[in-house]
């Protein structure tokens, strides 16, 4: 332990030198290392704690357009990826059910991606329709059994203000 | 004159113990391919070392040309690749190096495991191989992502959702890993690039380090 | 050497004043035909090194590193796939047992143990026998674990048409691809109309679950056969207009390709 310390029971509690230099060494350089770290530790894991959470509601459609029959809407957002921005087009398919609400949902076909339409096969006239592998869903977004989709059509997210009809990420439901 | 250049450096700080130590251990006969054929087993550890130097190599040279960036990584590949003067030998270096070093750790690991190598005093040095093994994989996905062409892109949206699927920390990893909570873009790229360069070879050095240590100091397992 | 106490050193420095040769260790303490490291062992290494690296070097030769088309994030048809030693992992997440709601076992669970007992071996398997075969249970769950992992990248590559993949994908500088697109043309207007710009995109660069209609060497006749009977996965029965209308569609993306060679 202790070389050169004096070792007898009573002074056994005491901390020798050489303990006090060595906690103050280990004090001194952990504190050298928080002092180095911590900026760069803070740097790396900012992605993490910016305020992220919910996107941004764009502005897509009066909500006087909206008719119960579905309709395909267009918006152009500003992607902003760290330092560079581009535009890049999202589009749903709008629509009132018969509870007077607004359903927005995305184009995306489930299977692989193709965009589908409503009504754009004349056997499924009501039904979303992929014409790259008859992909079918309802009227609400969900898929019809045994066609190649194996997921509902995601909704947007979506906020009416001032008559205008907000949409924001989608999300999968259903 | 160049022994006499030794002398001196050697009268100084005593280099001589430092190589002598390396170079006059003795090699058992087991391990010897030229006594026993099957021995060749035991190449498999060293040829890993030696591919890790060409990846080292390799990797310093490529950045000559490499851009980390989402406009020019792939520019950068295909040009270093196409238009520079052996580029597709260096390239080609680090990327099929990137698979053989692969074949020779899961070989290597594969023969300690078998000959039942890591069992004690080597258990420790079995544990640091491993983690050399997981720092390997490490290395092959983040390194996959540099070149930013499609299978580079969507390869890594899918492993970064799987980071994504661990409970509880899952969407913070993600974040972490990729630098923006939805878009793999720039700052993925730039961030891979850095893990890949910096972070992770630092890790393989000292871990290389310490295994190498162990290995003179435990010495090579013995015949089974 | 001797060190600690006593130990004279050249002024301040830590180089032993009195130097002692540096003996090496007595070969006879070692059983069978020893070697010395150097320069013996190292060359036959060396030897196996030098055939090593004319092999690599010939692969590297043979065989350029793939490089696929620039990062497009509108691709959505592509089929992603890891490096090959991560197939395995890859599969095991198309089972039941592994995606969905168990995802967390395929993913972090069952890769987890793998990766935990590999480490953990030596604690695992305490005994002190050495040789496989008299440590069966050690050598048998090696040998499941990797015939598992050999079964799952057999079965995940075996998925996958390759070359029609490296077909799609070979790389092609961005700029070859900008071409303007006449869309005041009758056939653009077809093109709009039969849905085939779903999936081949507005700028005929393909995208959603279809190449791109540009750079493609094909007569107006075999593209007018494949928007009628389809190819590959585009089903037939994709074109709905008039022969006429069919003639301009395929004329149109042929003059689209004319002008993009022309570039």
């Amino acid at each position: 332990m202790c070389r050169g310390g004096v070792n007898n029971v009573r002074e056994k509690a005491q901390v020798s030198r050489r303990q006090f230099l060595n906690y103050t060494l280990t004090g001194v350089g952990g504190f050298m290392a928080a002092g180095m770290l911590a900026p760069m530790v803070r740097f790396a894991i900012d992605p993490v704690l910016q305020a992220s959470g919910t996107e941004d509601m764009h502005a897509v459609v009066e909500v006087s357009e909206i008719t119960t029959e579905p309709q395909r809407f267009d918006w152009t957002i500003k992607q902003v990826d760290a330092w560079y921005t581009s535009d890049v087009i999202h589009s749903a398919w709008i629509y009132k059910n018969e509870k007077d609400e607004i359903i927005a949902l995305s184009p995306i076909c489930k299977h692989l991606g193709c965009a589908v339409s409503w009504a754009s096969n004349e056997e499924y006239p009501n039904e979303f329709y992929c014409p790259c592998h008859g992909g079918r869903y309802y009227k609400n977004g969900l898929n019809v059994p045994n066609t190649p989709p194996n997921a509902a059509l995601d909704l947007f997210q979506k906020e009416v203000k001032d008559g205008t009809l907000y949409l924001g990420a989608q999300c999968q439901t259903l | 004159m160049l022994q006499k250049m030794y002398d001196w450096i050697d009268e100084r700080v005593d280099i001589t113990p430092l190589w002598r130590d390396i170079a006059d251990h003795e090699v058992p006969e087991h391990v010897n391919p030229a006594h026993h054929f099957s021995a060749f087993v035991y190449c498999f550890g060293g040829l890993t070392f030696f591919v890790t130097v060409i990846q080292i190599l390799s990797g310093m040279f490529l950045t000559m040309y490499y851009v980390p960036d989402i406009e020019n990584a792939w520019r950068s590949v295909y040009y270093l690749q196409t238009q520079v003067a052996h580029g597709q030998i260096v390239r080609g270096m680090h990327h099929w190096g990137a698979s053989v070093v692969i074949v020779m750790l899961f070989l290597h690991t594969l023969r300690v495991f078998f000959q039942g190598a890591y069992k004690k005093p080597r258990e420790l040095n079995w544990m640091v191989g491993v983690l050399i093994f997981f720092v390997m994989l490490a290395l092959g996905l983040t390194g996959y992502l540099l070149p930013w062409d499609n299978k580079a892109y969507f390869a890594t949206v899918v492993t970064l959702q799987i980071a994504e699927g661990i409970p509880v920390i899952g969407e913070m990893a993600k974040t972490l890993l990729n630098g923006d909570p939805n878009i793999v873009g720039a700052q993925t790229l730039a961030r891979f690039f850095a893990i890949h360069v910096f972070f992770l070879p630092a890790a393989l050095f000292v871990l290389m380090a310490v295994h190498f240590i162990m290995i003179r100091k435990q010495g090579i397992s013995g015949p089974l | 050497m001797k060190r600690g106490k006593g130990m004279t050193f050249v002024g301040d420095s830590r180089i032993p004043a009195n130097k002692q040769k540096f003996i090496p260790k007595d070969y006879s303490e070692y059983p069978g035909r020893t070697e010395a490291f150097w320069p013996n062992f190292l060359l036959k290494e060396w030897l196996v090194g030098a055939v090593f690296l004319v092999g690599f070097l010939c692969l590297t030769v043979a065989h350029p590193a793939p490089l696929e088309k620039m990062a497009d994030p509108t691709d959505t048809a592509y089929l992603p796939l890891p490096d090959w030693y991560f197939l395995f992992l890859y599969q095991l997440l198309k089972y039941k047992f592994a995606s969905g709601a168990f995802f967390v076992m395929g993913a972090i669970i069952i890769p987890g143990l793998a990766f935990g007992a590999l480490l953990l071996a030596p604690f695992l398997d305490r005994g002190k026998e050495r040789r496989p075969h008299k440590r069966p249970i050690t050598t048998g769950l090696m040998l499941l674990a990797f015939i598992a992992v050999f079964w799952l990248t057999y079965e995940a590559a075996g998925h996958v048409d390759w070359k029609a993949k490296a077909e799609n994908n070979k790389p092609v500088l961005p700029e070859e691809n900008a071409v303007e697109i006449d869309e005041s043309d009758p056939g653009y207007a077809i093109y709009e109309a039969n849905s085939c710009i779903q999936c081949h995109g507005g700028d005929l660069n393909g995208g959603a679950a279809a190449p791109s209609l540009i750079g493609i060497d094909k007569s107006v006749d075999e593209i007018k056969d494949i928007a009628v009977n389809g190819i590959d996965t585009m089903p037939a029965g994709q074109f709905e207009g008039t022969d006429e209308e069919l003639q301009q569609l395929a004329e149109f993306i042929v003059s689209v390709n004319e002008q993009a060679t022309e570039e």
